[in-house]
This record gives structure tokens, C-alpha cells and sequence, in this order.
């Protein structure tokens, strides 16, 4: 038990600790008053459960976690099938399986068994001897998923699953052609996409996203609202349980994707610093690990890791004050539900094994 | 790993995170735009949704009759309104909205546009005094419409129902005309007095809109209030009235139409006064349907023209007596006067007729036995500007006064109204008819009991009014209205008692002796006119051969001290004597005997639990 206290990364640990305390108590003053009002008291159990699971990862090997990738990605693709066939619909959408009046979301943690497949499999060869198959293979390993993703539908967790994909530049490097070649696949996947894959009300939210005054009172006012939450938090912000726009409702979703609006309104820009500070150093701590880490597979890991807390970060925040569309995609450490902050204190878990064997040694 | 490669990641995990460190950056900026740069405009914005203005509509004054008996109360109702701050902005919402309520979308949108220009804080009102069913539906359209709400507002409750519609008027939404003339007066949304007492004294009845201002939340519902200026109910008004008298005039008319008025010989104060048909106040509360439009409007028996200030009949022989006052006043004839009645008489080579040949009879027997001929002799000595004058000193012509709306002015011919109207000149032929109140003679009932009034009280115009007094607040007392003072017309008292006699004779061996009652000298003249120029013109046209006459009755009593005089018009009921009288019979039975032993009980008790409230009204349940 000591040894795998000690195992946990404290400079990894206490911005994440702060974090976590901001989000419960922005998760704390957002479910007031609704209908579920002690989502926060949900949300410290499963983030007491995930310490634990950090915990006990941050004390094993990573290698033997890494050994068991490929069995792990084919459990997860039998989940999220499973998912499609029998999952839970819950507002359009089936992304949960249900068990005992307990659900869960294998998406969630299917993007960080994806990492950690694809981190292993790409870090057990050199990396000037990968070929272009090679990468085909990998990025093939990704979109799988995705697309049983896409399929639920869930847009926003499918674009999560994106910055695995970051690993390729890293290690072979950005080349011209490279570039260009993902731009010409973005903007032919992007049509493809637009024509075959996106929902009627992903279309609606680009559109939304391209020109949020239209429609105020339609799909633009979750945007509408959430952007007058943050405007009106002001430098200081409007005080704890003290937002208008979050305790009278008119912030829409405010325990998941729009909770770091909750926190801005009652928080101000100060918080806002402070949240963004406590992020960069988090993603500080995991990059410096993927620097440290023994193995390539390891760093492939925590590059991953990073750039899927990035994603979220930067997809989430900048989508609830309208700089980017509007995703349901959630933050990590702050947005309320059970499959999420699990998968992230997992990922981190990893991260600071990693961590740990790099000291150790 | 060789180190060249792992040099080269490391290189390029460093670019990463120079990355992660612009986009967060990049973040910081963004919020620093917002939260910085707009955040006077976003806590505009966040304030102006949450914090709501809303109008408390004031209550109405609650009436009561002369005895403080209710007879129009308020209750509170739920209406489903849109409050002027929530109107909804998008087409489509208005569209869909307009079809779940199965409204024109073209009408909803005026309307929404009407109260969006509107001055003030005014609500749109959809649908109003929700019933238990009505109010599930408004529910569930508010969830699909969160700009909708329900307000509690304050609604008139007549509780007599028909006892006294056209006296007290009934209540509506301002119209966007009557807005538009009386901007500084009106607010969009007002209910004010349409007709009757209502309309005339709105300025008392009006209450002073309260404000409340709320905390909202995303559906509109009020989270917390702050800031409340309370609604200043309108003023309580007393009517002279008296609830009992009115509930017997509106039994004796029972199913005939007509209308009667009593005054009170004291002050001018209206005791009773009923036109029939009479309407339910109650009724046009609600949004009318097409069917009741066309009932209450588009009915021949007009029951919407208030036949007491409006109606003009003419008076028959109630005119007499102007007559033979014009006459005795210039000296043409005298008390003694005779004339031979023999059934007819050949005046301008026109055969005029008389009910009976009454024989040789002095003024006092003519005016007894209701002797056409007696009057057309003296329409031969008098000119029929002679009897205009005399009608305009001593007020059958100019409207009353009376306190309630569009008040008719009756109508007495002369040449120059001759020549004025019909372009014509006047035939003396003429002021025979006139001289039986015939003719071109067209007089309002309210007019026409003023008119006894005067003799009843020896030549003192009155005020007919209806405003008793008014209540400034609920602690303190009744102020009583002081109506106008009488004007003194001169009448000569020896004239005054020879009428006197005369009216006196009437009842007591005349045309209207079956009305006599004992112990009490009610006095009047009976009346029976042709129907020529009444109003309902279009009706009578096809009932053309059914034409009967009106009867009518006017007078005073008690003789000895006169205390109260009235009119009483029964339409094409026939003789005067045999029909309008009878209804007088009952009013003064009532009024000078029953009343004193066993007053009848105020209209409230007649009006099922559920439609009385006790409270003011206007605050929350």
C-alpha cells in the first residue's frame, strides 16, 4: 500500500487534486435546485473510486498493463458493439450499457485502450524502421473504433479518439507531404462526412457554429446562454451558488459539457486562470513524463494522454464560450459522470506508473 | 531506442508543448474577451433575463347599491398571457403557437406587434378565465411555449346577472382605437367600462396597475420577488340603486320589452331603471362566439340599446300635459276652459279621431279622461313653437345629464327643425298630432320622468344620476356624490296644481283607476302611441300588420308629499292603461309599502358559491 502511494506523482497529483475540488464544487452548485441535486455527492464517489484505480495503476508496471493491450482492445470492440446492439438510448443516442441500474459508457474508456494499443504496438519496433503500412495499420486501429463510436451516434467522443492519431507526427516527424496529404483527407473526409455521416443535428450544430446569432432561441442559446454566463462572471465572478445564469437554468446542461461555464460565471477570469494554470501543468507533468519514460511505448503512451486531455481542454472550453462548435464533449476533472472520470484517473494512473518506473530505475 | 531518434522525439514533444502552451493561451485570451471585455453587455443580458417587470392588474371597484348591498363583485381568474418581455421573437414559434391555439397567425402576430409597441410593461392575453380543463391545456402548452404564463388577474362578477345590465354596463379590453385617442388615459390591455355605469364612471372604478418585480428562472416561473408596488384596487361605488325596487320593474316587465326609470325626487338619484331585454353583463366577460355577437347585436329586439337614455318613443298622451302647461303659461286657455268632444273633430280638412266621446270637458276631465280632441283644440291655438319652447324650459328636449354614456336627446319639432332635417316647411295641420304627443314627438323615458319630476316637485329640473357615493379606500366611509343642484324652471304653482289635479283624476277615475292603490296617491298620466318612429325599424317593417301601440305611464306619488317619479314604457303592449300602468302599480307598492314591511334580499344571494369572492381580488391565491 505505502509503495504505491509513494508510486503516485505528486506534481502530477496536486493540480489534479485541484482540479477535482473545483469540479465538485462547480458540479455542487450547478446541480442545485434541479432535479438532481446531489450529483456532486455521485461525483466525489467516483472520483474517490478513480484515485484508487490511479493508486493501484500508478503501482504496476506498465509493461504488463501494455502486454495486455491487444486483449483489452478486442474486449473493448465487443463492448462498444455491444453498445449498438443492446445499448441503453438515452436522448437519441445509445451510448451506455446498463447493468443493474448502474450504466456505463465503454467509450469512454475505449479511447485510452486504444492508446495504449496502439502506443505498444508502435513502440515495439524502431521508429525509422515503421512504414507507411505500418501507419495505415495503426490509424485503421483507431478509426475503428471511432466509427462504432460515430455509429451510437456520439460526435464529440469520436473527435477524442483524434489525438492518438498526434502520435504519428511525433515519431516520424511533419513532413510537407504529410501534411498536405492530411489536409487533402481532412477536407475529403470532411465531405464525405457531411454528406454520409453527420446527423441532421451535427449539421445543425457547424451551422449553429458558423453563425450562432441566427437562432438564439433554437440551437444557438445553449451557446447564447452559456456566453453571458462567462461574460457576466466578470473578473471575480459572480460568487459560489451565486450565478444567476447557472441557478436559475437558463445555462443548459450545466453538470457536464457546460460546467466549466458554471465555473466561470461564479468563478470569474480569475478562476478561469487558475483552472487553465492547474491544465497547463498537468499536461506539463505528463509531457515531461513521456520525456522521462523508459521505453517508446511509454512515451508514445503519455504524448497520447496529453493530447487527448488537450483535445477535451481545448474542445470543451473553447466550445462553451463559442470559439469552437458546439460538441458535447466533456472537461476532464470537472464535468459530472461516472465512465469519464474513471477513464481519465485510468489514462493518469498509467501516465504515473510510467512516472514511477522512470524514477525507480 | 537510439538516441538520435529519441532525440528527435524529445524535440518534438517539446514542439507539443509549446502547442498545448498556445492553446491555452489562446483560451485565456478568449475568456479574457469575454469576461473582461463584454461584461457589461453579458451582465446586461443576464439581468434583463432573469429580472422580469411584471403588471399587476389592478381590481375594479366593487359596487353596491344604495342599501351597500354587492351587486358586482370580483373574483380572481387564471389567465394564459404573454408577458410584454417575453413576446416571442421567431416566425416559427409564433406560427406554431398560433395553431395550438387555434388562432390565425396573422391575428397573433398583429396582436404580439400591438403589445411590443406598447408603452409600459402590458401583457398579451391568449386565453382568458381558465376553467380547471383549460387551465391542464395551458400547462402543457407552457411547457411546449416557456415564454407563456399564467397570471392571476382580477375579474367583474355581476351578481344580480340581468337585474340591471344596461345600468351598469358591462366590461372589455381596451380597443386599439380608443388607445389611440386617449394615450395619457388608457394602457394597452385595460379593461375598462364599455357601457352603462361602467363606462360613464370608469374613472372611479379604475384601480392604479401594481408592478412586481421577479426573479425568473430559464421557464419563466418567479424564483423570488423583490420589489412589489401593490395594485391600488379601484374605488368602491355606491349606486342609488335600490336592488329591490330594480328586481321588482324587472319582474313586471317580465318577457315584454321596454323600460322603466325611477327617480328619486330628493336628489335626482335613479332608484330602478330596466330596459328590456336586458343582458347579462356576466356573458360578455368572455371572448363572444359568432353566434352571440349576432345574438346580442344582430337581434331585433335590440337588447343591447339601454331603452331607457336611448330609446325614444313617442311619449302620447304623457305629452298632454306639456300641453296644456304651455297653454295655461301663455294665458290661452284657463282651468275653465271647455271643449265638446264629439269622438271626431274635422281640423284642415283632416278628420282627427278621439278614443271615446268624452262631451263637454274642462282640462282637469281631459286630462282625466286622456281627451284627444280637448288637445287638438288646443293645438289650434298654440303654435308648435310655442310647445317646442315650453318642452325645451321645461326639459323633455335636452338630454338629462344622466351619468350614463351616449344618452339620447329627445325631440320635440319646430319649424326650424322642420327645415333643418326635412327641408321643409311646417303645415299647422301638423301641431294637431304634436299636441297629443304624436307627430314628430320622440322622447327618451328617462326624459320623459324627469319631466314628472318637475311637476312633482314644482318646477325643480333634476340630475338623473346613478352615483350614489364612493368609498376613497376601505377604511374610511362613504363620501356621497352631491349631484348638480336642481334648476329652477318657474313653474307657477297654481298651474302645478291644476296638472296636479288633473294626474291626480287620472288615477283616480280616469284611464288609469285599476291602478289605484290603496292608502298611497300614486298620480300619472297613461299614454298609448302609435309606433312611427322607434328605432326598430327593421323589425316592425316585418311585422309590419302586428304594429301594436306603445303604452306608457308617467307620473309621481305620493300626491300630498311626492317622494319618487317615474316613466314606464311597455312596447307594443297596447293601451297605456291597461299595461304600462300596472307596472308603475307594482314599483310604488313595492317602494312606499312592501319594501317597508319585507325588503326583497340583495342579488348576492341568488349567485351560486363558486362565483363569489369576498376578497378584493388581484393578489395571489
Amino acid at each position: 500500500m505505502k509503495e504505491r502511494l509513494r508510486a503516485l506523482d505528486t506534481s502530477l497529483l496536486w493540480p489534479m487534486v485541484l482540479l477535482v475540488v473545483m469540479g465538485l464544487l462547480t458540479v455542487y452548485s450547478a446541480g442545485r435546485g434541479t432535479n438532481q441535486p446531489h450529483i456532486w455527492a455521485k461525483q466525489a464517489v467516483w472520483t474517490l473510486l478513480g484515485f484508487a484505480l490511479m493508486a493501484f495503476l500508478a503501482g504496476v508496471n506498465p509493461r504488463r498493463i501494455f502486454r495486455s493491450g491487444l486483449f483489452l482492445y478486442a474486449l473493448g470492440i465487443l463492448a462498444l458493439v455491444a453498445v449498438l446492439v443492446a445499448g441503453q438510448r438515452i436522448g437519441g443516442a445509445q451510448r451506455w450499457l446498463g447493468f443493474k441500474g448502474l450504466t456505463f459508457q465503454p467509450s469512454e474508456v475505449m479511447k485510452w485502450i486504444t492508446l495504449l494499443f496502439v502506443a505498444h504496438r508502435l513502440g515495439t519496433r524502431q521508429p525509422q524502421d515503421l512504414s507507411g503500412w505500418d501507419l495505415v495499420q495503426t490509424s485503421a486501429l483507431v478509426f475503428f473504433p471511432m466509427l462504432l463510436v460515430l455509429k451510437q451516434p456520439d460526435l464529440g467522443m469520436a473527435i477524442s479518439f483524434l489525438p492518438i492519431l498526434a502520435l504519428v507526427p511525433v515519431i516520424k516527424g511533419v513532413r510537407a507531404k504529410w501534411v498536405a496529404l492530411t489536409l487533402a483527407l481532412v477536407c475529403a473526409g470532411g465531405v464525405f462526412a457531411w454528406h454520409k455521416v453527420l446527423k441532421p443535428y451535427q449539421k445543425q450544430r457547424v451551422m449553429t457554429f458558423l453563425d450562432p446569432g441566427a437562432d438564439l432561441k433554437g440551437k444557438g442559446y445553449q451557446i447564447n446562454q452559456s456566453r453571458i454566463a462567462i461574460g457576466a462572471g466578470g473578473l471575480t465572478g459572480q460568487g459560489f451558488t451565486a450565478g444567476s445564469q447557472t441557478q436559475l437554468n437558463f445555462l443548459p446542461v450545466k453538470t457536464t459539457d457546460f460546467v466549466f461555464s458554471v465555473w466561470a460565471e461564479e468563478r470569474g477570469f480569475l478562476g478561469v486562470l487558475m483552472a487553465l494554470s492547474l491544465f497547463g501543468l498537468v499536461l506539463t507533468r505528463i509531457l515531461d513524463t513521456a520525456v522521462a519514460a523508459r521505453s517508446a511505448s511509454e512515451t508514445y503512451f503519455c504524448v497520447g494522454a496529453a493530447g487527448i486531455i488537450a483535445l477535451h481542454l481545448l474542445v470543451n472550453v473553447g466550445m462553451v464560450i463559442g470559439v469552437l462548435p458546439n460538441k458535447g464533449i466533456v472537461l476532464p476533472f470537472f464535468s459530472a459522470g461516472g465512465s469519464s472520470t474513471l477513464s481519465y484517473f485510468l489514462g493518469l494512473g498509467v501516465v504515473m506508473g510510467v512516472r514511477h518506473r522512470a524514477q525507480v530505475k | 531506442m537510439e538516441i538520435v531518434n529519441r532525440h528527435l522525439i524529445h524535440r518534438r514533444i517539446a514542439v507539443m508543448k509549446t502547442v498545448v502552451y498556445c492553446m491555452i493561451l489562446g483560451l485565456v485570451l478568449a475568456y479574457g474577451w469575454v469576461q473582461l471585455g463584454l461584461r457589461r453587455e453579458m451582465q446586461r443580458l443576464a439581468f434583463s433575463q432573469a429580472v422580469k417587470t411584471r403588471t399587476v392588474p389592478a381590481p375594479r371597484g366593487i359596487i353596491y347599491d344604495r342599501n351597500g348591498n354587492k351587486i358586482v363583485d370580483n373574483r380572481r381568474a387564471l389567465h394564459l398571457v404573454i408577458q410584454s418581455e417575453d413576446l416571442p421573437r421567431d416566425p416559427a414559434q409564433v406560427e406554431a403557437l398560433a395553431a395550438a391555439l387555434q388562432m390565425e397567425p396573422e391575428t397573433l402576430r398583429k396582436r404580439i406587434q400591438a403589445i411590443r409597441q406598447a408603452a409600459g410593461n402590458r401583457m398579451l392575453v391568449l386565453q382568458d378565465n381558465l376553467d380547471d380543463p383549460a387551465l391542464a391545456r395551458a400547462e402543457i402548452l407552457r411547457a411546449r411555449f416557456p415564454f407563456l404564463s399564467i397570471e392571476v388577474a382580477p375579474r367583474r362578477v355581476y351578481l344580480g346577472q340581468d337585474l340591471a345590465g344596461h345600468a351598469l354596463g358591462y366590461v372589455g379590453e381596451v380597443t386599439p382605437e380608443e388607445l389611440a385617442k386617449n394615450p395619457e388615459t388608457y394602457q394597452l390591455g385595460e379593461i375598462i367600462g364599455r357601457s352603462g355605469f361602467e363606462a360613464s364612471r370608469n374613472d372611479r372604478l379604475r384601480g392604479v396597475d401594481g408592478q412586481r418585480r421577479s426573479l425568473v428562472d430559464n421557464l419563466g416561473r418567479e424564483v423570488a420577488v423583490f420589489g412589489q408596488v401593490e395594485a391600488r384596487p379601484g374605488r368602491s361605488v355606491y349606486l342609488t340603486l335600490d336592488a329591490g325596487l330594480q328586481q321588482v320593474m324587472k319582474e313586471a316587465f317580465g318577457a315584454n320589452s321596454g323600460a322603466g326609470v325611477v327617480i328619486d325626487l330628493r336628489d335626482g338619484g335613479i332608484l330602478a331603471m330596466y330596459s328590456a331585454p336586458s343582458y347579462d353583463p356576466n356573458i360578455f366577460l368572455n371572448r363572444l362566439t359568432q353566434e352571440q355577437v349576432e345574438k346580442y347585436w344582430g337581434n331585433p329586439d335590440r337588447p343591447m340599446l339601454d331603452r331607457v337614455t336611448q330609446g325614444r318613443y313617442p311619449p302620447g298622451s304623457t305629452f298632454k300635459l306639456l300641453v296644456a302647461l304651455a297653454a295655461l303659461e301663455r294665458g290661452l286657455i284657463t282651468p275653465e276652459t271647455r271643449f265638446t268632444c264629439y269622438g271626431h273633430k274635422v281640423f284642415y280638412n283632416r278628420d282627427f279621431r278621439c278614443d271615446a266621446t268624452h262631451g263637454t270637458v274642462d282640462l282637469v276631465q281631459a286630462i282625466a279622461k286622456s281627451c284627444d280632441i280637448y288637445f287638438y283644440e288646443l293645438g289650434m291655438k298654440l303654435d308648435v313653437d310655442d310647445i317646442h319652447a315650453a318642452a325645451e324650459k321645461y326639459g323633455l328636449i335636452s338630454p338629462t345629464g344622466v351619468d350614463l354614456p351616449h344618452e339620447a336627446a329627445s325631440r320635440v319639432p319646430s319649424r326650424e327643425w322642420k327645415r333643418r332635417v326635412k327641408k321643409e316647411k311646417w303645415y299647422a295641420g301638423e301641431t294637431i298630432s304634436v299636441s297629443i304627443g304624436q307627430g314628430a314627438n320622440s322622447i327618451t323615458p328617462i326624459a320623459l320622468a324627469r319631466f314628472y319630476a318637475m311637476l312633482a316637485t314644482g318646477g325643480k329640473l333634476l340630475t338623473p344620476h346613478l352615483l350614489y357615493g364612493v368609498r376613497p379606500d376601505d377604511n374610511r366611509p362613504m363620501e356621497l356624490f352631491t349631484p348638480p343642484p336642481p334648476k329652477d324652471t318657474g313653474l307657477d304653482p297654481r298651474i302645478r296644481a291644476i296638472l296636479d289635479e288633473g294626474l291626480f283624476q287620472v288615477v283616480q277615475s280616469g284611464t288609469a283607476k285599476d291602478s289605484a292603490i290603496p292608502g298611497l296617491t300614486m298620480v300619472g298620466k297613461t299614454g298609448t302611441s302609435q309606433v312611427t318612429t322607434f328605432v326598430n325599424r327593421a323589425h316592425y317593417a316585418t311585422l309590419a300588420k302586428k304594429l301594436r301601440d306603445n303604452a306608457l305611464f308617467a307620473g309621481y306619488a305620493p300626491r300630498e308629499n311626492p317622494q319618487i317619479a317615474f316613466a314606464v314604457v311597455a312596447e307594443n303592449a297596447g293601451f297605456g292603461a291597461s299595461n304600462a300602468a300596472p307596472i308603475a302599480k307594482k314599483l310604488c307598492q313595492y317602494w312606499f309599502i312592501d319594501r317597508l314591511k319585507k325588503p326583497l334580499p340583495p342579488p348576492s344571494a341568488k349567485i351560486p358559491d363558486e362565483f363569489r369572492t369576498d376578497g378584493e381580488g388581484g393578489e395571489e391565491p
